[in-house]
């Protein structure tokens, strides 16, 4: 596979512009997936896709002919990502009116025992999840869905992210941090 | 006990632990732990995000329709510049080693030179004075040789002794004002001798018989003096052989 690429780049730069297209056929559906895990939202990840291979094109005479073409698109999409998400908390005012309050630290849920109470519960994570994910800085989020939804090791987020892998490693923990601190109290009563 | 650090459980939770085996075994030790950790465990088990929504395989070719007509081919020279390259990188680094090495070259030598090139009016001044002290040394060799050689039966000595010593009187004297700046007991001694000795037979009567130089070469102790300047001689033109030698060295 790579191999293929690099021979699908090198015609790329020879002028054969549909070589290309074959590699976006053959990229696209993971770069996808993992945009939507970032962005939760379909119309955000086809644009981080649409983006992520735009601006590789117009870069490819940069690509190291060393370096592996899924890694470095990944590295792209990225950025192309993180664009967005900071897009998007710059101008959506917050969509969860019921943000966690410290000094308020239990919330009142039902006994967890009943069915309907259990579906209050999961939805009441969900939102909370939400909102602990729109603390996240960027980089946070980013480096926390790769590592808990698409399990990439510390090394594998510090390439995507390009940040050492200690700062990888932070950005995972800081991350949990955020989101413990929101979603404990759900567990007080649950 | 020392408890697990909160990091350190989210590094296990993720498998990424150096010590994962120490970190089992006292999570089965400590329930403290146990119990954050389960805590741990169940807060991002529980957190989840949506399921990626299905995408057709003709995925691919959408997004590439999609973006395709906002590009521009590349042209020939471009893919020339990707296969060559490491080449060019290579080949301009070589470049960049080799005048580096070249200038540095160029700034060592300078560096070197500039203080054998201050220190040369004084090198050439000390090989004037050698060289002239050496010709001084070797005239007033030959005047002692002179003297030292005529014989006690010659009553009449038809030698230009008296005019000589006069001429290396007055050179003499310079060269002792000279030398008696400078740190060099023998060599200030040795003049001053001489000098005593070129005074006697500048000031002896115009005709020098066979009895008045032996009188000299006794009172003065002539043969002594001939033997403490060919030593001078030779020490001097040591002396001017090396500064001639620091003076081509430093040419170069």
């Amino acid at each position: 596979m790579g191999n293929d690429d690099h021979a699908l780049i090198r015609a790329t730069l020879a002028g054969d512009k549909d070589a290309y297209g074959l590699l976006v056929a053959r990229h696209s559906l993971s770069v996808f997936r993992v945009a939507f895990r970032i962005t939760e939202n379909d119309a955000d990840a086809d644009e981080v896709v649409q983006e992520t291979f735009l601006r590789g094109y117009r870069n490819l005479e940069r690509f190291n002919a060393q370096a592996n073409f899924r890694t470095w698109i990944y590295r792209i999409a990225m950025n192309c990502a993180l664009d967005v998400l900071s897009k998007s908390k710059k101008h959506t005012a917050s969509p969860i009116a019921e943000e966690y309050d410290g000094e308020q630290p239990t919330v009142q849920l039902m006994d967890g025992s009943a069915g309907p109470d259990r579906l209050l519960l999961s939805l009441e994570i969900e939102t909370r999840r939400q909102a602990a994910m729109e603390k996240l800085t960027p980089t946070e989020h980013i480096a926390f869905v790769l590592r808990h939804m698409e399990d990439r090791s510390t090394d594998e987020i510090a390439i995507a992210l390009g940040i050492a892998p200690n700062s990888a490693k932070q950005a995972v923990f800081r991350a949990v941090q955020k989101l413990r601190q929101s979603l404990a109290p759900l567990w007080v009563k649950s | 006990m020392k408890h697990l650090t909160e990091e350190e459980l989210i590094e296990h939770y993720y498998s990424e632990d150096f010590y994962k085996a120490e970190a089992e075994m006292h999570l089965q030790a400590c329930l403290h732990c146990a119990q954050a950790y389960e805590e741990f465990g169940k807060l991002l088990g529980a957190v989840r995000s949506p399921e990626p929504p299905a995408r057709g395989s003709d995925y691919g070719a959408q997004v590439w329709h999609s973006i395709e007509g906002r590009l521009e081919p590349y042209q020939t020279k471009k893919k020339r510049i990707y296969f060559h390259w490491p080449q060019l990188a290579y080949a301009a680094a070589l470049l960049v080693v080799v005048a580096g090495a070249f200038l540095a070259g160029r700034v060592w030598e300078q560096a070197h030179r500039k203080p054998a090139l201050a220190s040369n009016p004084q090198q050439a001044k000390e090989r004037v004075v050698l060289f002239v002290l050496d010709n001084h040394l070797d005239r007033s060799e030959r005047l002692l040789v002179q003297l030292n050689h005529v014989g006690a039966e010659e009553e009449k000595v038809d030698l230009p002794l008296r005019s000589e010593a006069q001429q290396l009187l007055t050179d003499n004297r310079l060269y002792r004002q000279s030398i008696a700046q400078t740190n060099d007991p023998l060599l200030t001694a040795a003049l001053d001798h001489l000098e005593r000795v070129l005074l006697e037979v500048a000031n002896s009567p115009n005709e020098l018989n066979s009895a008045d130089i032996a009188r000299i070469q006794q009172e003065m102790n002539t043969q002594g003096l001939l033997f403490q300047i060919r030593v001078l001689r030779t020490k001097v033109s040591e002396q001017e052989t090396h500064a001639h030698a620091v003076q081509k060295g430093v040419s170069l």
